[in-house]
């Protein structure tokens, strides 16, 4: 898609290769400084599950206005392998260049390379020898190459070596350097009429640049978080890395366990004791994680789940996306007691709804799930540094010292919730119970069908209570539009992307992003349908499992659907094709 | 200090009348009452069996958990209020079955807690089903047949994964238990009671007098808790035949093995020095932390 303006600017870079071979890495790097100048920048990683070998990319977007997801095509296509020119052909736009290295491959050899390319042959390994670097430096020559190519200064460049190899024998930092410069230099050198060329960017805008996982363990950490636990399961392992990474400095407790039921017993035994207690998982290991998290239910433990869906069933397509595990939330383990799902669509969604879920946790003593994706945990964006000013901390009705008398942990109140304290506080003497059980916490009484009917209301009303709670849908776009989508989640992305590109079209779409999908917001959502003149869903699964929800809820159904279940997150360029098709 | 009559609650205990969890309820208030343990200084979690219907006669500030389960919420509770004795108290199906791999894994990281396995060799709760420590070839409504696998050796699991303290009881000798408990109570770090109980109900072979006729104290016999190979060997006398004759297989019961100086997960593990709460009495301050995203 075109630029808004005439003097925007935007580029997308791709750079593929085997595994192994620092892609992830090198692209990010080339993020940082693009977002340190002043640029928009959204990426993509893409890779198999595997630890060598197979093909990984990793897809950078750069933009001097505010951009909403990834995209589809590429400028710029670092192939550093041959088979990496063949995947990425149909991806290429008009004049894109290809770099690489002729002693890999002959790209004229290559079948349906367009004559339009800019064919920008850099000797990356050449370079690395001469600069007595090692392989692995390629990288950094074949960044030097691209910044050389759009004619961005290579300062940038320079100054993120400087710092990454800082701790490093000052060689290192010279040798990258060299390979930086060398590959600038030789791109400069061709001569083809490439169509970017990228200055320093206006926009002084101060930006951070993050994934999903990394905004959830920062939101954490500054929540109040005192035990993380969880078995590694892409795409949620990097959280675990990130927390545990920070648990010295901040001081809070990371144990991987021996499994996801551990993780899942450890957190409501962390919260038991009244502290801020999470684990994240994908869903298979959600699926292990179950039996406890209804425990958290009736024992009215305060714990925040982490739900980052990828392809299922079973071990699926562990790298890839999905959004699958809507209805498996909603409904996860025996029998009923309130749950609240809170489902981040961004990175800014991620970050401010995580210390929301600890909070309604602690007000609600009841398990809340964050329901993300791949999409959301994998690829960073460049975000406003987020107002940290607007964290809270509610822990809701909890006392963890001094002393209580006449004290029933599970006191029968209007509201549902009863007063909580933990473990060590005078007088609290109470059963936490996996049994239905009376005020005291007794399991011999829970089998009084009073009591029962009696306790099973109460946590119920705090469902009710939940509703009053939680965090409102999110609206985007005119209040008057032709089209007005549905969707839950990281789809909230590429369709504000796609929104934007039909808007600079006059074509008017508006979107409703249900960010609490438990409790389900039936009103707004049937009141937002209600007064639209054609309406859609989107969502990343194949049975429309929001849609199920709209129809069992909100007693309605929209006109149009899209689905997606390829393990790819939606495109704009795909919202953008099904809005004009629908509108005909 | 509480007196041993006042870790009770209003409700009775409803185990068989001669059950061995009479016993070690016993014990256990006796061990509590002797060491000054007052009611908000120790938290109990149980799992799910008959001995967990003890979460509704002792009185304390605890945790009634999922069958099998009842070490990991322990644990979680155990490294975030460092304040706390906690005290896991869990059966031979529910810990050495369902929850085997929680059992192994907690004593290899030496999580500082005390689990008190009650082991009737049985399923009661659910009508007497073999569990992981019935005998071999002892017949039940599962395993009409016999029981075709070897039983598990939980002393033996313990000492091959590094634990610090292990120790065996027999709950047809309350006051030997009641020291047991006391000991495994104050050591740092995981300790281990395994308490081979009757189940009167359900198990007719390895009744008290079953017992009595074979167990004998560790005490007696001059071992040296401090010898790992030698408790390893005490630790295989578990695996004798149901048909055995008292001289022919006998029970040790005592401390097998303690080790004092073994580090625990929690002094090492970092945010693990202080109660858990603590850390959300304000927001922590993460500017740092975001700006090394820029």
């Amino acid at each position: 898609m075109a630029a808004s303006s005439a003097d925007a600017v935007e580029v997308r870079i791709k750079i593929g290769g085997p595994a192994g071979f620092g892609i992830k890495a090198a692209g990010q790097t080339l993020a940082r400084l693009f977002t340190r100048s002043g640029y928009y920048t959204f990426d993509l990683t893409e890779y198999p599950s595997l630890i060598k070998g197979g093909h990984n990319s990793y897809h950078l977007r750069i933009s001097s206005e505010k951009i909403f997801s990834h995209v589809q095509p590429v400028d710029v296509l670092v192939a550093l392998d041959e088979a990496t020119v063949a995947l990425h052909l149909d991806e290429l736009t008009e004049g894109a260049a290809i770099i690489y290295d002729p002693d890999d491959f002959d790209l004229s050899q290559i079948e349906g390379v367009p004559d339009d390319v800019c064919a920008v042959a850099i000797p990356l390994k050449q370079i690395v020898r001469d600069a007595r670097g090692i392989p692995i430096m390629r990288n950094i020559a074949a960044l030097g190459a691209v910044l050389g190519h759009m004619r961005f200064p290579l300062d940038y460049l320079l100054t993120s070596i400087t710092e990454q190899f800082a701790h490093k024998a000052p060689e290192i930092a010279e040798q990258n350097i060299a390979c930086a410069t060398a590959g600038y230099e030789h791109a400069q050198t061709h001569q083809c009429a490439f169509p970017y060329h990228v200055p320093e960017c206006a926009d002084d805008g101060e930006r951070v640049l993050m994934d999903g996982n990394e905004a959830v363990g920062a939101a954490a950490i500054a929540a109040g978080l005192g035990l993380y636990c969880a078995y590694p399961m892409t795409p949620a392992s990097s959280l675990l890395h990130f927390l545990a990474k920070h648990a010295e400095h901040y001081d809070f407790v990371v144990k991987h366990t021996e499994d996801e039921i551990a993780a899942m017993n450890m957190v409501v035994g962390g919260a038991f004791g009244g502290t801020r207690s999470m684990c994240a998982t994908s869903g298979g290991g959600f699926a292990l994680m179950v039996e406890a998290f209804g425990l958290a239910g009736v024992s009215e433990s305060a714990v925040v789940v982490g739900l980052f869906t990828r392809p299922g069933p079973a071990t699926g397509m562990p790298t890839w996306t999905e959004q699958s595990d809507l209805r498996f939330a909603i409904h996860a383990a025996q029998g009923e007691f309130p749950r609240v799902i809170l489902a981040p669509g961004d990175v800014e969604d991620a970050f401010h709804l995580t210390w929301q879920a600890f909070n309604l946790a602690d007000q609600l003593q009841t398990p809340v799930v964050l329901l993300g994706d791949t999409y959301l945990s994998d690829n960073r964006q460049s975000v406003e540094p987020f107002d940290l000013e607007s964290i809270v901390i509610d822990r809701g009705d909890l006392i963890t010292e001094g002393e209580v008398t006449e004290y029933a942990r599970y006191r029968v109140t209007p509201s549902g919730v009863s007063s909580r304290a933990v473990p060590g506080v005078r007088g609290a003497e109470q059963v936490v119970n996996s049994y239905e059980h009376d005020e005291y916490g007794y399991g011999a009484a829970g089998e009084i069908a009073e009591v029962r009917i009696e306790q099973n209301e109460k946590r119920m009303r705090k469902l009710e209570l939940a509703r009053t709670l939680v965090p409102p849908p999110q609206y985007f776009g005119p209040a008057e539009a032709e089209l007005s989508i549905l969707v839950f989640g990281s789809t909230k992305m590429p369709v504000r992307e796609a929104m934007s590109w039909l808007e600079r079209e006059g074509v008017a779409v508006n979107l409703m992003q249900v960010v609490t999908v438990w409790p389900f917001p039936a009103e707004e959502v049937s009141a937002f349908l209600g007064k639209a003149k054609r309406t859609a869903i989107i969502e990343g699964n194949f049975t429309g499992q929001l849609q199920g929800l709209v129809r069992e809820l909100c007693l309605t159904d929209v006109d149009h659907t899209l689905h997606r279940y390829d393990g790819r997150p939606f495109s704009p360029e795909q919202v953008y094709g099904f809005c004009k098709e629908v509108l005909g | 200090m509480p007196e041993v009559n006042e870790y009770i609650t209003p409700n009775k205990p409803t185990w068989c009348p001669g059950c061995g969890n009479h016993n070690m309820f016993e014990a256990l208030k006796h061990a509590l009452s002797e060491l000054d343990m007052d009611f908000h200084e120790y938290s109990m979690v149980w799992g799910i069996g008959c001995h967990g219907n003890g979460a509704d006669f002792l009185k304390t500030q605890g945790f009634h958990a999922l069958h099998g389960r009842a070490l990991p919420v322990a644990t979680g509770l155990s490294l975030t209020r460092p304040d706390l004795k906690v005290i896991v108290e869990m059966g031979d199906g529910d810990g050495y079955g369902l929850g085997l791999g929680h059992f192994i894994h907690s004593v290899r990281r030496n999580v500082d807690l005390t689990c008190i396995a009650h082991n009737n060799q049985i399923y009661g709760l659910t009508t007497g089903q073999a569990s992981p420590t019935t005998e071999h070839l002892m017949r039940t409504v599962s395993t009409p047949e016999g029981v075709l696998e070897q039983p598990v050796n939980p002393l033996g699991l313990a000492l091959a994964e590094g634990a610090s303290f292990v120790a065996r009881g027999f709950a047809g000798d309350v006051p030997h238990l009641t020291e047991l408990y006391k000991q495994a109570i104050q050591h740092k770090g995981f300790a281990l009671v395994d308490v081979f109980q009757r189940c009167v109900t359900w198990n007719k072979l390895n009744t008290f007098s079953w017992f009595r006729e074979r167990v004998y104290e560790l005490d007696s016999v001059g071992h040296d808790p401090t010898d790992l190979n030698g408790a390893f060997e005490l630790s295989m006398t578990t695996f004798h035949e149901m048909t055995c004759k008292p001289h022919e297989c006998r029970v040790p019961i005592g401390i097998f093995y303690r080790d004092e100086s073994a580090p625990t997960y929690n002094q090492d593990a970092p945010g693990a020095n202080r109660p858990g709460y603590e850390g959300a009495k304000a927001v922590r301050d993460i500017a740092d932390l975001i700006a090394s995203y820029a």
